[in-house]
């Protein structure tokens, strides 16, 4: 598909506009946004991987927080227990992450749709625990606590740092899924996710795909775990709740799944919906705060659905369509009056 | 390759929105100004440990009253209005750490006070001591709080701690029931733990009466097996160490396998009048009847307190200040207007320009016999060699609804302090 210079630039334009929307909404800027951006970042990165796994293999994971708590333990495990530099233990937490996605894709193959959707929530529920269990190796209950953040550039804040490292991880990794997606490779989970009778009978090997991109997803989520545990500098069982599971699933439905440039606006809208439903309904009352917020942000989601029902990346697609639309109407008009 | 350029400008833009943003200047005392103290804290409003919620209420309450009311003429303290920003962390140490830094870094607050949860507590410690805030009367009664003042010295609890509370009920047993066979049921994390060592130090020698100690997991939704292996060891003395879920399952179950154990004894985390009704109304009032515990704040259902003077200005903050959906009876509401008011003893005594340093100066020198919603005798105090503010218990028995109180005050202070 051909695309002009125009339209690359729009679409950076309506990133661009959407991010920096997102940006001044929820207060004046200050250097903690920068820590808040540092996790805009983390999530983006399970985000971009759970929708490798779900969106264009169409396979539904509920339990991504499972794989982020197993990259967090492996960092926080690797530099406590071992001395290794927090952030070198980031490619081992999102290999051995990645082996453990593969291993769990094995049996997972074996089931589709709601029955999947179980058995990774059944993994979301489980990892934390069996963290819990090993105590001389997790800390068990009590967690483990890293060494404290800290700027190694003069001049750049802590907040600066972390957000900036956070990134430039990020970065790569979107890059990474970007050009996977647009293979061959990514046309092969397509196809597997769109019609797999047609895949296989086209010598496609169905089960290696689905077993691979719940690796590369688990990878991915790994990566964010040991980023997660850097940026807390603290972890234990109770900071991988299953709500995480469904608030990164969230994130990869409205940013667009099966597609990647929503899951941008997805992991702001983890990271910053929570935070605008409280920050709102604290004006109203401050007791029942928590409830208010809680409701207000189901009212968001909703809203969010119902104005977008494919996403931030279906509301930039379609608002390319409407203007290539009513811009071949306006040559057609150009046209017809040349021809008058 | 115009893709590519594309990718390259997503990560651009996350780039330029990251620019340097304005470096907050960090004056010698945040939080403070000629007319208002802010302070702020973490607490559970939502997750696991959501029934701990009315806390932070009850220190807004409290905070409310003094805000309001005139003391040498001036509302507040020294005329400052204290701003208390309790934020919700879900008791989710990942929220713990963003709210914190949120409170510290945003919000500017004098000081943390009154942080909830030990797990969440911990995540923050390192922090909170690395930017000399002070992060005072934490609630929860790890024993860490007061026993590694050394290393955190800008953390401290305020309850009396887990460990002496359990030495507490080793001690009554060791005087009181000398051939008790003893079976711990406890939560198998560092709270039930704590428990498991205060007793094993409160009974000293006697340390073998403990026949069995059978743990279980938070998340547990039973807890069958352990009951029928502590009925199948033969002990006549139960421990139960737990939160109130399953502190009020255990009795559930013992009542269901036709089980009374001679002595039952409870923390008191689990032991307020609320739980101990939800105890009854599953296990019936002759399972629960004789249970033993210990307290230390006035208990706002225990009709023994109706005439006290504390009790009834509890009553009329709630009234005034609390939501009106607050269960004025609930104590962990007394539990938090007792800490507000440790709080605003410390914050006067730290001086008319109340600093960072002076506050934990204040905080580390106590000496307060005036909490209203404290038991009678119970001091507040602290010293060169004392970092836990509350050391004294009163062991109580249940009897036909109602806590009865038995015996004098025990101090559990470290010898030498006393």
């Amino acid at each position: 598909m051909p695309r002009t210079t125009t339209q690359i630039a729009l679409r950076i334009a309506a990133v661009v506009g959407v991010a920096l929307f997102l940006y001044f909404l929820p207060q004046a800027r200050t250097d903690l946004l920068n820590y808040d951006f540092a996790f805009v970042g983390i999530y983006f990165i399970a985000i971009v991987g759970l929708n490798v796994v779900s969106g264009y293999s169409g396979q539904i994971s509920i339990g991504h927080g499972a794989f982020m708590c197993f990259g967090a333990y492996t960092t926080a495990v690797l530099s406590v227990n071992y001395g290794v530099g927090k952030y070198w233990t980031l490619p081992v937490a999102g290999l051995l992450t990645g082996a453990f996605g593969l291993l769990f894709g094995l049996p997972a193959l074996r089931l589709t749709g709601v029955y999947l959707a179980l058995a990774t929530f059944g993994l979301a529920i489980s990892i934390p625990l069996v963290a819990k269990r090993f105590e001389g190796l997790t800390g068990g209950g009590q967690g483990r606590q890293l060494s404290l953040l800290s700027s190694p550039i003069g001049g750049v804040s802590t907040n600066e740092w972390i957000s900036y490292f956070v990134w430039a991880v990020a970065g790569v990794m979107f890059l990474g899924a970007w050009l996977l997606l647009r293979s061959s490779f990514g046309r092969a989970l397509r196809a597997v996710r769109d019609a797999p009778i047609a895949a296989v009978s086209s010598g496609l090997n169905l089960a290696r795909y689905k077993t691979l991109a719940f690796g590369i997803a688990a990878a991915y989520a790994g990566v964010a775990g040991g980023l997660l545990a850097i940026a807390t500098s603290f972890i234990n069982p109770d900071a991988f709740p299953i709500s995480l599971s469904i608030l990164l699933l969230t994130g990869a439905v409205i940013g667009g799944l099966g597609a990647l440039e929503g899951m941008l606006f997805g992991a702001f809208f983890v990271q910053f919906g929570p935070k605008w439903a409280e920050s709102i309904s604290k004006h109203i009352h401050y007791n029942e705060a928590t409830v208010q917020s809680t409701v207000l942000y189901g009212l968001l989601l909703l809203a969010v659905l119902f104005l977008m029902p494919e996403g931030a990346a279906g509301l930039l697609h379609r608002a390319r369509f409407v203007l290539k639309e009513s811009r071949r109407w306006l040559y057609s008009r150009n046209d017809s009056r040349a021809t008058a | 390759m115009r893709r590519a350029l594309f990718a390259l400008g997503v990560v651009a833009v996350a780039a330029a929105i990251l620019l340097p943003g304005a470096f907050g200047g960090s004056s010698a005392d945040p939080g403070v100004t000629a007319r208002s103290v802010t302070i702020g804290g973490t607490f559970p409003f939502s997750g696991p440990a959501s029934s701990y919620a009315p806390i932070p209420v009850g220190m807004k309450a409290y905070f409310s009253y003094v805000n309001a009311t005139k003391t040498n003429g001036k509302r507040g303290v020294n005329g400052r209005q204290i701003v208390f920003k309790a934020v919700d962390d879900g008791y989710n140490p990942a929220q713990t750490v963003q709210k914190t830094k949120q409170l510290v870094e945003q919000d500017k607050v004098f000081a943390l006070v009154g942080g909830l949860g030990t797990e969440p507590t911990e995540s923050v410690v390192a922090y909170a001591n690395q930017q000399k805030v002070p992060q005072i009367y934490v609630s929860t009664g790890a024993t860490e709080w007061g026993a590694k003042h050394d290393q955190q010295p800008w953390t401290i609890g305020w309850q009396p701690d887990y460990q002496s509370e359990a030495a507490i009920y080793g001690r009554y047993i060791r005087a009181n029931l000398p051939n008790a066979k003893i079976g711990v049921i406890y939560q198998n994390d560092s709270y039930g733990k704590d428990y498991i060592a205060g007793l094993e130090g409160g009974l000293g020698a006697k340390k073998s009466q403990i026949a069995l100690t059978q743990g279980f997991e938070v998340t547990d939704t039973s807890v069958t097996n352990q009951v029928l292996a502590l009925r199948r060891a033969g002990v006549d003395t139960v421990m139960i160490f737990g939160t109130p879920t399953p502190t009020i399952r255990t009795y559930a179950t013992m009542a269901a396998i036709g089980w009374k154990p001679q002595n039952i004894f409870l923390n008191s985390v689990s032991a307020t009048d609320t739980f101990m009704g939800i105890a009854v109304a599953r296990a019936g009032a002759a399972e629960v009847n004789g249970s033993i515990s210990t307290y230390y704040t006035k208990d706002p259902a225990n009709s023994r307190w109706d005439n006290d003077a504390g009790m009834k200005l509890y009553k009329s903050i709630m009234a005034k200040y609390a939501p009106s959906n607050a269960k004025v009876t609930d104590s962990l509401y007394v539990y938090g207007m007792a800490k507000a008011y440790t709080f605003v003893q410390a914050l006067k005594a730290a001086g008319a320009n109340p600093t960072r340093d002076s506050l934990m100066k204040a905080v580390l020198n106590m000496n307060d016999k005036s909490n209203p919603f404290l038991l009678p005798g119970v001091v507040t105090r602290t010293g060169p060699n004392d970092f836990f503010p509350i050391s004294q218990q009163q062991l109580i028995r249940f009897n036909n609804g109602t806590w009865a109180p038995f015996g004098a005050l025990t101090d559990t202070r470290p010898a030498g302090s006393r």
